[in-house]
């Protein structure tokens, strides 16, 4: 606990329990770890938020009245119209789900929230000394707000617009609000080194200004061993994400292919929704992978837990993942992790075994090893149990802590 | 007055219960889910909705038809895993139909026990569950079916041969105008086989124009009354055979008993009789050949090389196997064959047989348009992915109880 308190107004988009993505529980790990460092923190969000939370104050920007409207039931047919947007379906989309409506929608969104976000932050302006916004939703609001009320703003880079759509044929209006917030942001914080080199190369950030705190992982529960009696005659292999381009879950079906030539019991668990859905299930099939790859869904809560801790092997073979916190959430369960070399969290698991994307012999040939071979398989597990000591939330918040300070320094 | 031959199948698939990652390896029942201890048996409601709303009151009513008009006789086909949910959800529906075959007029067809597609795959299990068919029909019905058809009248050339083999009089398919040409469907045909089986083909027209378009609005013919109906078949002549096949739920439950099915079936059969024209049944029509009294070799051939069904505006094979998806469950379930029955595990036997029935792999099917409307209603699922993804998970529980076998049997 430090002397001075930092006092920081937060611009968030989603927080748990309604993410589907990584942002969310990013924001929810650093907030408490900030607030048992002795910071005061205004958390804003785009919709009524009504969980119960003590650590910081949650600030809906959003018309109270307009919610009340939506509720009390408006006409149907004002849904069909793509000019409104009903301020209840506001409520409804975290960053994955906004990234994907139409751009018009999208701006439409990101600018009543930043209005909202500036009336907000006027009035509380004798309340904070900072503004710390979260991915480019975020950015506009804090912009405004940065202009009005002349507070240092640190810009968080969670993910990119050149990571989300590693093709480089996203949405230019998302590409250049990140490439504004960044230019006019005091500081820019990284998620990995492996992030900062794409703010550098593709957004031309000032090195100078990026500074790179690495995510870290809540301590998890254990499942009790009655938990995991389930898939018990299989080495079991998991991949966890959106079924997007940018997670790689095409090559995680390639993988399977390659193992189950060896390994004809080894099941891959495909857990996760997107767009990619259908096309994976029929390349399942077409490659003649229906007794090997299972497809879940999306999952939550404790069946995500369970099927993490039951895995014998995690593998992330993202095209380009900023961070990849499920990556640590599977090392803490004890599972041996294969991570993409375009990734942020190899930073982290330096224990973890590491491979490129597209190099599906090196996974496999990883994957036969970590099923046959118990002693490899203890090392690399060992390795990670190491690596995991600095991967916490503390650690995260003290070095934003420190940014704060010198931001603050720097001011008087 | 043309010849009338009227067949109605009955079947009900055992539809396979949510199944997924954690419930593998579990010794669990994959058509009946327990739900805190409870069953829950949707295929036994499902079942005793058809039957209140299908089974019972059209038996009920062919019954009285039967016995106030002598000359009335018709066909009727009902797969084994029919009736195995008959005995174990309604044993009324059986009661009903064995006081109709005590009536002599009517007639019980064959076919394969688990209403699957082994003619496709297996000749040796397409024999095994023609006999295991036989078998339970002779057991409740005290009845030997002379006359073959294959599920969904499924044909080839190939097909007929092995029904040819196994002592069939004759069978029923499709009248295809790619393979008939222009020749009238109202006629004996023989296979293109040696030696040739007499066949009898489906009437599409006349047959869809009840069991599909009978309460459609759109349709011009709406409303179809009875006499409408039998003024068409007025234009037939005497030696013409008007085939009419379709499913049982026809009455009841395709066309709901407000549409006025029923009243319309009854007022068929009576003005039918009043016309002078003749019902017939498949194997009275076929005797004569089977007793040579015929020449089987003198009726024009009927050429099919590529398999054929009664099934969408194609009536191809692509209703089960039409994409990956499909294909690859084929290819699974009929891999497994010399395994599964080598273990001598009757429970592991049954379930392979049960997965292999046509319906689960229709589930599978994306076609679009109406052809997609079609299997949409007859789906229990919410899309032919959850279809795939529950066939998938049982595929993979199916293997590892094989796998467990055979470790025992090297030992012996």
């Amino acid at each position: 606990m430090r002397d001075t308190q930092h006092r920081v107004l937060m611009v968030g988009w989603e927080y748990p329990p309604h993410n589907s993505g990584g942002l969310g529980v990013a924001c929810e790990g650093l907030t408490h770890a900030l607030a048992d460092t002795n910071a005061n923190i205004f958390f804003t969000l785009p919709y009524r938020f009504s969980t119960a939370v003590t650590h910081m104050k949650v600030i809906t920007c959003q018309n109270p009245a307009e919610v009340e409207l939506a509720l009390a039931g408006r006409p149907p047919f004002l849904a069909y119209s793509p000019s409104v947007v009903s301020p209840a379906d506001f409520a409804l989309k975290d960053s994955i789900e906004l990234s994907a409506l139409p751009q018009s929608e999208i701006e439409q969104r990101v600018n009543y929230y930043a209005d909202q976000v500036l009336s907000a932050g006027k009035q509380l302006r004798q309340k904070y000394d900072l503004i710390h916004a979260h991915d480019w939703m975020a950015f506009p609001a804090a912009m405004k707000l940065q202009e009005k009320v002349k507070k240092p703003f640190i810009a968080h880079i969670h993910s990119t617009e050149m990571d989300r759509i590693p093709s480089g044929h996203g949405s230019h209006y998302i590409a250049h609000t990140e490439y504004l917030g960044m230019q006019r942001a005091d500081r820019v914080i990284a998620v990995s080194n492996f992030t900062k080199r794409i703010l550098i190369d593709k957004y031309h950030v000032d090195p100078k200004k990026i500074v790179v705190v690495h995510n870290g992982v809540t301590p998890a529960s254990k499942l009790v061993n009655d938990e995991l009696q389930f898939a018990t005659k299989r080495p079991m292999i998991v991949f966890m994400g959106r079924l997007t381009a940018q997670k790689g879950a095409e090559y995680f079906l390639q993988l399977a292919r390659a193992v189950v030539d060896q390994i004809p019991e080894a099941l891959f668990v495909v857990a996760g929704h997107g767009d990619q859905y259908h096309s994976l299930l029929f390349q399942s099939a077409y490659q003649q992978l229906s007794a090997s790859v299972l497809f879940t869904g999306f999952m939550r809560d404790h069946q995500r837990e369970a099927l993490l801790s039951r895995a014998d092997v995690f593998v992330m073979p993202s095209l380009s993942e900023p961070f990849g916190l499920v990556a640590l959430e599977a090392a803490q369960r004890e599972t041996p992790v294969i991570v993409s070399e375009n990734s942020g969290v190899k930073e982290m698991l330096t224990h973890s075994l590491k491979a490129d994307f597209w190099d599906v012999e090196k996974m496999a040939s990883y994957i036969t090893e970590l099923v046959t071979d118990p002693v490899f398989r203890a090392q690399v597990v060992t390795g990670q149990n190491e690596d995991l000591e600095h991967a916490t939330w503390q650690n995260a918040a003290d070095n934003v802590s420190k940014i704060y300070s010198k931001l603050l320094e720097k001011k008087s | 007055m043309a010849k009338l031959c009227l067949y109605f199948q009955l079947h009900q698939p055992y539809r396979l219960r949510p199944f997924s990652v954690f419930e593998l390896n579990q010794d669990l029942n994959y058509f009946i889910e327990h739900k805190n201890g409870q069953p829950k048996d949707e295929n036994a409601q499902i079942f005793r909705k058809v039957a209140q709303k299908s089974y019972i009151p059209m038996l009920s009513l062919l019954l009285d038809i039967a016995t106030t008009h002598p000359s009335f006789c018709f066909a009727l086909s009902c797969s084994g895993v029919f009736l195995e949910q008959a005995q174990a959800y309604q044993p009324e529906v059986i009661s009903l139909i064995q006081r109709l075959t005590e009536t002599g007029q009517v007639e019980l067809l064959a076919e394969t026990y688990y209403h699957s597609l082994a003619s496709l795959y297996s000749p040796v299990e397409f024999r095994r569950q023609v006999e295991q068919h036989e078998e339970l029909v002779q057991e409740l019905f005290g009845y030997t079916p002379k006359v073959f058809r294959n599920t969904e009248l499924i044909y080839a050339n190939f097909i007929a041969q092995q029904v040819e083999q196994m002592g069939y009089m004759g069978m029923l398919t499709e009248a295809v105008d790619r393979y008939l040409g222009g020749r009238p469907r109202t006629q004996l045909y023989r296979s293109y086989t040696q030696p040739p089986l007499p066949l009898l083909l489906k009437h599409a027209q006349l047959s869809d124009d009840v069991a599909f378009r009978f309460s459609n609005k759109a349709w011009e013919e709406h409303p179809l009354t009875a006499e409408k109906y039998v003024h068409w078949l007025n234009s037939y002549y005497a030696d013409e055979f008007i085939n009419l096949f379709m499913d049982f739920e026809t009455f009841g439950e395709h066309q709901w008993e407000d549409t006025g099915i029923f009243n319309f079936f009854r007022h068929f059969v009576d003005r039918s009789i009043q016309y002078d024209h003749h019902f017939v049944t498949p194997s009275t029509v076929l005797e004569p050949y089977a007793l040579a009294a015929k020449s089987t070799e003198s009726l024009p051939v009927y050429d099919v090389p590529d398999p054929i069904s009664w099934a969408d505006i194609d009536r191809d094979l692509t209703a089960w196997r039409g994409n990956s998806l499909q294909n690859d469950a084929l290819r699974l379930v009929y891999s497994m064959e010399a395994d599964v029955l080598k273990s001598g595990d009757a429970a592991l036997v049954s379930d392979w047989r049960r997965v292999q029935t046509s319906d689960h792999f229709y589930y599978m099917c994306v076609k679009w348009s109406a052809d997609g409307d079609v299997h949409k209603y007859f789906s229990p699922y919410d899309s032919p992915f959850e279809a795939y993804n529950r066939f998938s998970a049982v595929m993979i529980d199916l293997q590892d109880r094989i796998r467990q076998q055979q470790p025992a049997q090297t030992a012996d």
